[in-house]
């Protein structure tokens, strides 16, 4: 398309274009075929839309705005995670409490059980037998010996 | 025809045309609703779709023409209104905005309706099919009853082959009337941008129309 129609195109499309620049495309239409055919395509086209122009009588219902928000809730997106394990929110919280009570309840058993056993010597019974004079004496020494003999044979 | 549209340079359109300052968006009452709702306030988003929701419902009635549907295809757009604010940037007005959303939900809702339509054709058997076709009320369909809904579906065929942004200029320029000025004004381009891309989406237009009626089958949308 030539640039003298192209420039003006829109507005001689439309039908505002001054009468100097309308007479001047239609001078250039006249004489180039080329341009008459494509700007005929183009302006068919154009008229076209006016199928689509549509004043509407519908207006929206009571319920629209509550509508308009249970559609931005269902497309709010979903922590990754979530996805990950292809879980929804509320099932996803309903796991993690169902996995916090089963710790408290194993470990409320663990520490009770750890209980019902009789407790071991104290410190200070193991600190004394430790250091009783019982095992430094000579009697000691020979059994130690004996054994010791006992082994070799 | 010394040069034509594919060796030319790009036009010059803007010898006569005077640069204009940009319009501030965030500073008018529609930006200061759109800040709000930046910030969390949900009030301004009830404004918002209050201010908006009769436009949004005649765009949609005048795409789809389904008054069944109609609302439900607003919801969705508001939804994502709501749910893509935060990267609204105020180079173009709010309503050019929701307009965008709006004729992009309309033509997912007529592609789904198409997708959905072909799948279950081709669920049915012949005789199915046979059957179906023979229950149908025997009209001429050469001859669609309503000429307007017609030129509708075509010119929503032809629309399906531009890009979005090429689609909104088109409805913005024939359906909304803008002027080259004012779309500049709304879509934050100068005009010289805005009558180069509304040149190439018209000879993408005539090209598509040219494919559609010489090969019906294979352009219908």
């Amino acid at each position: 398309m030539h640039a003298v129609v192209m420039q003006d195109l829109e507005e001689y499309l439309a039908g505002t274009l001054e009468p100097a620049g309308q007479r001047a495309v239609d001078a250039h239409l006249g004489v180039c075929q080329a341009c008459r055919q494509e700007v005929a395509g183009m302006r068919d086209a154009s008229l076209l839309f006016a199928s689509l122009q549509f004043e509407t009588d519908l207006a929206p219902g009571p319920g629209f705005y509550a509508g308009v928000m249970r559609q931005v809730e269902a497309r709010k997106p979903v922590p990754p995670f979530a996805g990950l394990f292809n879980l929804n929110l509320a099932f996803g919280r309903r796991l993690v409490f169902t996995s916090l009570m089963t710790l408290a309840v194993l470990g409320s058993y663990l520490i009770a059980r750890e209980l019902r056993y009789p407790e071991g010597p104290s410190a200070e019974a193991v600190m004394a037998q430790e250091s009783s004079a019982a095992a430094d004496t000579a009697s000691a020494q020979d059994r130690m010996l004996v054994t010791l003999a006992a082994y070799e044979h | 025809m010394g040069s034509v549209s594919g060796a030319l340079p790009l036009p010059r359109f803007g010898a006569r045309l005077a640069a204009k300052p940009r319009v501030d968006y965030e500073n008018t009452p529609e930006g200061v609703l759109v800040r709000r709702l930046q910030g969390g306030d949900e009030s301004a988003f009830r404004e918002i779709v209050e201010r908006y929701q009769s436009k949004v419902f005649s765009i949609i009635h005048g795409i789809v023409r389904q008054r069944n549907d109609v609302e439900d295809i607003a919801q969705q757009v508001f939804a994502k209104v709501f749910l893509s604010i935060a990267s609204f940037d105020f180079r173009s007005s709010l309503i050019t905005w929701i307009y965008k959303i709006t004729v992009n939900e309309c033509f997912d809702y007529l592609r789904k309706r198409k997708v959905r339509k072909l799948v279950y054709e081709s669920d049915l058997s012949e005789d199915e099919a046979r059957r179906v076709e023979n229950s149908e009320p025997q009209v001429n369909r050469q001859e669609p009853v309503d000429a307007s809904l017609a030129r509708r579906d075509y010119v929503l065929k032809l629309l399906s082959r531009v890009s979005e942004e090429e689609r909104m200029l088109l409805m913005l320029k024939e359906v909304e009337g803008y002027s080259v000025e004012e779309l500049a004004e709304r879509i934050g381009m100068n005009e010289n941008t805005i009558k180069v891309k509304l040149f190439r989406a018209r000879q993408k237009l005539v090209k598509a129309a040219q494919r559609l009626d010489r090969a019906p089958g294979l352009v219908a949308g």
